[in-house]
């Protein structure tokens, strides 16, 4: 008896120690995350005097928007912000679409050539980025869309891990349903869109933030695509802001924090979605 | 309405028929454009990358056909064995330096802790944040006069280059890439992790385990699926590391001196810089070769360590 709350007390104090520890590194943790964000804000809010003083400023006096306003005004990232938008929400939504569909008839469909397609499919999520690079270019130049929104959105508007995601979740409904839809007059496409969508958004939602950040920040196919300064994307943009602006960190930072802030936005609003995605990504594992 | 009809009919050979092959035109229907897409941008670049990979181009000609030579290049360039190695070094620091700290971070995650929310958000911020962002807050930090040589000259130390100098220029930047990609592997590990059932570490700790053992004997085998796959993720990953790279060396030279020139910067260099879309071409296939091979080591090698796979 009093040896086992001995071991008891011994145990909780362990436990106890272990979870000290735990915060402590995992503050620890948060602390690096966190500290560059920080301090990217706040140059973004200083003027050029405040830049190099020890200790450091975290809270900038007097704060300063000129930053904000330059970096808007003259270096036009309003118009990169509409370009990177406008961008993103193709992609978004035509993968949201055509994956879905592709997804549908793969989990729901039987025609001829299915199995084949499917593994093609699965087999295409294993080319990276950096094969197709060049000779994707080479066919936009050869189309004529270098240097158009449609020739960056074009090539990504359908992906494997889409189409599968969407099928491994259109399996999980009855197949009853196209049976009593079916007599009720629903062709294919009604059941789809009056059926399967409706009742598929969280699945949707996680593709959607998938591609919409995956996209926002895509650097290297824009970079290479987009050869006038009006077409760039925040992304390409705030690369060559930082080759320009070389010592003026307070430009680029506030560059940055208009580059990163709408999808820290909307993963702050959509963080459910953000993780949901994460863990189905493990599923191709 | 037609299907309507036939579903109430009886079951002939003629109306199965033609139910099937209505269903087969509903298929393609619903699957063609995505079909287009991935065929014509992921199956005929490889095609087409093959063939420019025979050749000498500069785009402003016409392509000149030249065998193998581009691949023979591989082995004379000077250039290359220095970006083959800056990418293994790369990725022998990322992987597994990623994988021990999000590891230890999720561990200490799963200790019942509150504010597992905003820990998990902290962690997975950098992870969402464009790698230019990325790149110039860190380019800020680490600058000659930026916060952290700062603080190194405020503790007596002297000023570190890190990134003009050869010595520190590529490990500040895969240190970076780790700063940037830790969250993904946290978040992975904590849901495995959150998987494990409670029971069967209650079942070792009655049998008189302790908490070292259990780890080691029940909660590590269990995750090992998770560790398999953020591995070959990491590795495929960081083997084409470019966004980082090109944004954190000066000018978008890959330097100080190639210190920071990885594969994938040397493919765009070629393709983008120098004109040479043959060789870049030769380039790409090759460092598809070695993922290949590397991720069928992986999956051969994870029958001896990855849970259910015996």
């Amino acid at each position: 008896m009093s040896t086992n709350t001995l071991h008891n007390r011994s145990a909780r104090r362990k436990s106890s120690m272990s979870k000290v520890l735990a915060y402590a590194l995992l503050t620890l943790g948060a602390v690096v995350m966190l500290v560059p964000f920080l301090w990217m804000l706040s140059t973004s809010l200083k003027d050029q005097a405040q830049l190099f003083a020890w200790p450091p400023n975290w809270l900038p006096n007097p704060v300063t928007w000129t930053n904000y306003s330059e970096v808007m005004g003259k270096i036009k990232f309003g118009l990169y912000g509409f370009n990177t938008l406008k961008i993103t929400l193709a992609v978004t939504l035509g993968r949201l679409l055509f994956c879905s569909m592709a997804g549908y008839a793969f989990a729901r469909m039987k025609f001829p050539g299915k199995d084949f397609l499917f593994v093609m499919t699965l087999a295409t999520m294993m080319i990276s980025s950096q094969i197709t690079l060049i000779p994707n270019f080479i066919i936009m130049r050869t189309l004529g869309l270098v240097n158009t929104h449609l020739g960056v959105i074009l090539p990504q508007l359908a992906d494997g891990f889409g189409i599968f995601l969407m099928r491994q979740f259109f399996l999980t409904f009855p197949f009853e349903l196209e049976d009593a839809a079916s007599l009720d007059g629903c062709n294919p496409l009604m059941f789809y869109w009056k059926i399967l969508i409706p009742n598929s958004k969280p699945i949707l939602a996680t593709l959607a933030v998938m591609t919409f950040q995956g996209v926002w920040n895509d650097f290297l196919w824009p970079l290479v695509m987009l050869t006038s300064p009006g077409k760039r994307t925040l992304a390409v943009a705030l690369s060559y802001l930082v080759g320009q602006y070389t010592t003026r960190w307070e430009i680029q930072m506030a560059g940055s924090v208009l580059t990163v802030l709408p999808v820290i936005i909307l993963f702050f609003l959509l963080q459910k979605y953000f993780v949901q995605s994460i863990k189905m990504s493990g599923l191709k594992g | 309405m037609a299907q309507a009809q036939i579903s109430h009919q009886p079951k002939t050979f003629l109306s199965r028929i033609r139910k099937s092959t209505q269903e087969a035109f509903w298929g393609y229907v619903f699957i063609l454009p995505a079909m287009l897409i991935i065929i014509a941008f992921k199956l005929v670049p490889l095609v087409v990358g093959l063939g420019i990979s025979f050749t000498d181009w500069n785009l402003l000609s016409s392509p000149e056909f030249i065998g193998l030579q581009n691949y023979a290049r591989l082995f004379t360039d000077p250039v290359s064995p220095i970006v083959f190695k800056n990418t293994f070094y790369y990725s022998l620091i990322s992987v597994p330096l990623n994988l021990l700290i999000s590891l230890g971070l999720a561990i200490a995650l799963n200790q019942k802790i509150k504010g597992l929310a905003f820990f998990r958000t902290a962690y997975y911020i950098p992870v969402v944040t464009a790698s230019v962002a990325v790149s110039a807050v860190w380019v800020w930090l680490l600058s000659d006069f930026g916060i952290i040589n700062q603080l190194l000259n405020a503790i007596g130390v002297a000023s570190v280059n890190f990134l003009q100098d050869p010595k520190y220029a590529l490990t500040s930047i895969t240190l970076v890439d780790v700063w940037k990609n830790l969250g993904f592997n946290v978040v992975i590990f904590l849901a495995a992790l959150q998987d494990v059932p409670d029971e069967l570490r209650d079942a070792a700790r009655v049998d008189g385990a302790n908490e070292r053992r259990i780890f080691r004997h029940v909660t590590l085998p269990l995750i090992t699926p998770s560790i398999f796959f953020t591995a070959v993720m990491g590795v495929i990953g960081s083997l084409q590391a470019f966004d980082l790279v090109f944004n954190m060396s000066l000018k978008h030279e890959g330097g100080p001196a190639r210190a920071t020139s990885t594969i994938g910067f040397y493919i765009w260099q070629n393709a983008f810089k120098y004109s040479k879309m043959g060789y870049a071409a030769a380039l790409s296939f090759a460092l598809m070769a070695i993922l290949l091979v590397l991720t069928i080591i992986q999956w051969k090698m994870r029958s001896k360590w990855v849970y259910g796979e015996k």
